[in-house]
């Protein structure tokens, strides 16, 4: 199978996916009533996404348990650099250790973005927070993910913030390990 | 530095217009205009000084006593045009072309922005500060 | 081993074809049925829009029509679908075919009928990144699939003249 191209293939799929994913937003805005309902369908979508992805992931790492919730942050971290090809920064651990911040200082996804005035309740990369809750539900973390800062709505960063609920071991179906 | 830089759509109507000094932008505008027609016969392929060449950058269009155009055309058939001021003696034509191919990745890029209706004008501050960064090579 | 964009873009994909079904879903009737793949070629149609845009920026000018399908069969479609064209045919006057053996949306796709009648959808997105390319390299046309036996696929491209 011939794979001759001029073209660097590993960006035009990375690109490839931020305009896709980009079209999917403003084509939801046109659908939907509210920002609100577009957030909503964008985690709807990343969480579907993470449930998939957490296999890939997990095949190409060798990635085994998780000993605590810092080495899930590693281990996201790690699915960062693998998928979307950026290193983001762990900081802001709860006082508990149950929560975490996860810093991006550039996102792939947002980098060709002008978010219209009109549409700042609108939370563009929501889709990120539903990958990380799709994906670690699977590995029976039940947690919860929202952006803090966004870099589209003028702030320096995107700051996403993850949030460690309980162990799901209880809700494992029978005969599964 | 350059003194004007137009971007100009498919159906030839003016999509974008930065011009240095702001007094001097509507005889500008006229001019930009004027040379579309010289880029037309430059790509028409029946026209026998049609340009052998495969580039996207057309060089110099024609000059009038104050100014020089050069034209640039992406395989998207959007058209470039910038203007010199006729005293410039320092802008060589790979400073010119290195200028286009700065515009014209700003312009794909801004082309990108999911937001952004292809054909429409463009309005975007960022895109206007950028260029006006590239034609008086501050960027 | 691929790298990762390559399973995020098919899984993004994935999510786009469901949620254009889901979007229509209580409405089974076939006009909505059309309706959910015209939604889905509009946003393949969009991206390829915008995704040649970037792709073209550094090349020489394509010489004709022919030259721009070549180009389409080759370098973009190993950039985007990881192989080329596997047959080109033209009748010379607007129409031209695209033959994929092995389509990267259908590969994983077990042969057999239920299969067979779920392709549609995903195909569309495709038709639309084709036409959406096509559109903005100022040549309009009229793009449809047609999956005979999976993974392969054809895509049919008339030209639109004026």
């Amino acid at each position: 199978m011939s794979r001759s191209t001029r073209f660097d293939t590993k960006k035009v799929n990375s690109e490839l996916v931020t305009l896709t994913y980009g079209t999917l937003v403003a084509q939801m805005v046109k659908d939907l009533d509210t920002a609100e309902d577009v957030n909503k369908q964008l985690e709807r979508i990343g969480y579907n996404m993470g449930i998939r992805l957490i296999e890939d992931f997990l095949s190409r790492t060798g990635t085994g348990r998780c000993l605590d919730l810092k080495d899930t942050a590693d281990k996201i971290l790690s699915a960062f650099r693998l998928y979307l090809g950026v290193q983001p920064n762990v900081v802001n651990w709860s006082g508990a250790g149950d929560e975490f911040s996860l810093i991006l200082e550039s996102n792939p996804l947002t980098e060709l973005v002008e978010l219209p005035d009109e549409l700042k309740q609108l939370k563009y990369c929501n889709m990120i927070c539903g990958v990380i809750r799709g994906a670690l539900e699977m590995v029976q973390l039940d947690v919860q993910s929202w952006i803090v800062q966004d870099q589209l709505k003028g702030d320096q960063n995107t700051e996403i913030r993850v949030k460690f609920i309980r162990r799901l071991e209880d809700a494992m179906p029978a005969g599964e390990d | 530095m350059a003194v004007c830089a137009a971007i100009v759509g498919k159906d030839n109507s003016p999509k974008y217009f930065c011009c240095i000094n702001p007094d001097e932008e509507l005889s500008y505008q006229y001019k930009v205009l004027s040379s579309l027609d010289i880029i037309e016969e430059r790509l028409n392929p029946a026209n026998k000084n049609a340009s052998e060449s495969k580039e996207l950058f057309l060089g110099h269009l024609y000059s009038l006593e104050t100014c020089k155009l050069y034209g640039y055309v992406t395989n998207t058939k959007i058209k470039l045009i910038i203007v010199v001021n006729a005293m410039n003696l320092t802008l060589k034509d790979n400073d010119i072309r290195s200028m286009f191919q700065k515009i014209h990745s700003e312009y794909a890029d801004m082309v990108s922005n999911p937001f952004y209706i292809p054909g429409e004008p463009i309005t975007s501050k960022l895109f206007d500060s950028t260029i006006k960064g590239i034609i008086t090579g501050t960027v | 081993m691929d790298d990762g964009t390559d399973i995020l873009f098919d899984l993004l994909h994935f999510e786009i074809v469901n949620w254009t079904d889901r979007a229509h879903s209580e409405e089974k009737d076939k006009d909505k049925k059309d309706e959910d793949l015209s939604n889905l070629e509009y946003i393949g149609f969009s991206t390829g829009y915008r995704l040649i845009e970037r792709l073209t920026k550094e090349m020489p000018r394509f010489k004709d029509e022919l030259d721009t399908m070549k180009f389409i069969c080759t370098d973009f479609w190993s950039a985007v679908y990881k192989k080329q064209i596997d047959n080109l045919k033209t009748n010379h006057n607007g129409v031209y075919v695209l033959q994929d053996n092995n389509f990267r949306f259908l590969s994983k796709m077990s042969n057999g009928k239920q299969y067979l009648e779920a392709a549609p959808k995903y195909v569309a997105f495709t038709c639309g990144i084709i036409r959406g390319s096509l559109s903005n390299l100022n040549i309009h046309c009229v793009v449809k699939a047609e999956v005979q036996s999976l993974p392969s696929c054809k895509f049919h491209i008339q030209i639109q003249r004026t």
